[in-house]
């Protein structure tokens, strides 16, 4: 587990697609997704991928860098 | 379908009455009134009556022709597709471009019909709407293109439709994907526009306390110079969040870049700002893989972007957009 993410709530406009996909990581609290837990990069990064809005920033534990 | 479970309208303290059509506005005594004949009063009122699709007069009638808006349309039209048969879409706009996608991918053979020869400049702006037509042409789908229905064979059931450029198409399914009108006739005689309902950035009306949101709602188009609805789900979400606010008291959030996306073919297109206008676009990565950014410039500065295949990099994309100052198009010169 090497990848954080993070959610511009700005952008967020709760489709729930991230939910979904990592529900162990993701979730949606009224409006908006939160980071709930911790996840496999394998499930944490195609569920970051898979938001319409490009609302989740994903961050290298390691480096801090943001990753595409 | 329910978005929310029962529960949580009773926890937020919210009366749900579905069903129940709206009939006559009365903006001087505040007071809205109901099919029934009940008159509700209100402080605030929010208007989110949303759309119909039209319908062209020759394809208003017939077993296997249809719209897809409900349901219960969605479900008619997976059994079409499930019999792999020859669907014609009328309408190229995102409905029909989503439809076409998906029906050649279950095996179906599809005709995309669209009056505009251009049609596919809008989801991604105008440098990709070649590239979006080739896409399509490529996955199989028959583009027609600044076209129009002119008649239509068959009795009870569509069997062809014929263009104005030439032989008849046979068919055994007909999607029509020609737009929507605002569901707002109910509101003439209340002083509001009841062919859309023109609203500030915050969703305000011009009556007092009242308010409205979506696809019944034509925000400002600075571009355009006038008020226009925008006709999409994104849009409306935002819109209803800032109504929201402005019906609360609460300051406007800082106005938002609009994203919208679409998956077609196995791709992920987003689009994120306003392209239209834009007087330079520049490509960064690969058209025939699939796999780019196109960025729109309008008078040296950056408006708007398209993204194909590059998900992950909407945020950084963004950020850039805001960071030029792209979040409101420059308003047009009075």
């Amino acid at each position: 587990m090497t990848l954080i993410p993070q959610i511009d709530e700005s952008a967020c406009l709760a489709h729930g697609d991230c939910a979904v996909l990592a529900p162990q990581v993701f979730a949606l609290e009224q409006d908006v997704a939160v980071v709930i837990g911790d996840g496999p990069d394998a499930l944490v990064r195609p569920a970051a991928r898979a938001c319409p809005a490009g609302a989740i920033l994903l961050v290298d534990r390691d480096t801090g860098e943001e990753v595409e | 379908v329910r978005l929310r479970p029962a529960a949580w309208y009773v926890e937020h303290d919210i009366e749900l009455r579905l069903g129940t059509a709206a009939r006559r506005l009365d903006p001087r005594g505040r007071r809205l009134e109901l099919a029934s004949g009940e008159l509700l009063r209100y402080d605030r009122l929010l208007i989110a009556t949303g759309a119909v699709p039209g319908r062209p007069a020759l394809l208003s009638a017939g077993a296997n022709v249809q719209v897809l808006r409900t349901l219960d349309d969605a479900l008619r039209l997976r059994a079409a597709l499930a019999r792999r048969g020859r669907l014609i879409i009328v309408g190229a706009g995102l409905v029909g471009q989503e439809v076409a996608a998906t029906a050649v991918a279950v095996g179906a053979r599809v005709t995309l019909v669209d009056l505009a020869a251009a049609p596919f400049d809008t989801l991604l702006g105008p440098a990709l709407g070649p590239w979006l037509g080739d896409l399509h042409r490529e996955a199989g789908v028959d583009l027609r293109l600044g076209v129009r229905v002119t008649s239509v064979h068959g009795t009870g059931r569509i069997r062809a439709l014929r263009l104005d450029d030439g032989a008849p198409i046979a068919c055994d399914h007909v999607l029509v994907g020609t737009g929507v009108r605002p569901a707002t006739a109910w509101l003439a005689g209340s002083g509001l526009e009841p062919e859309g309902v023109a609203v500030d950035a915050e969703g305000r009306t011009a009556l007092p306390g009242v308010f409205a949101a979506g696809d019944a709602a034509c925000p400002p188009d600075p571009l355009a110079g006038r008020h226009v609805s925008a006709g999409h789900w994104e849009a409306a979400a935002r819109q209803g969040a800032a109504a929201a606010r402005a019906m609360l008291g609460l300051p406007a959030r800082p106005p938002a870049l609009t994203v919208v996306w679409s998956d077609q073919h196995g791709l992920r297109l987003q689009r994120v700002g306003d392209p239209r206008g834009a007087d330079r676009a520049t490509v960064d990565g690969d058209l025939r893989a699939h796999d780019f950014t196109v960025t729109y410039e309008r008078a040296g500065r950056p408006v708007a972007a398209a993204l194909v295949g590059r998900p992950g990099a909407l945020p950084a994309v963004r950020r850039r957009l805001h960071a030029a100052g792209a979040t409101q198009p420059e308003r047009k010169a009075a």
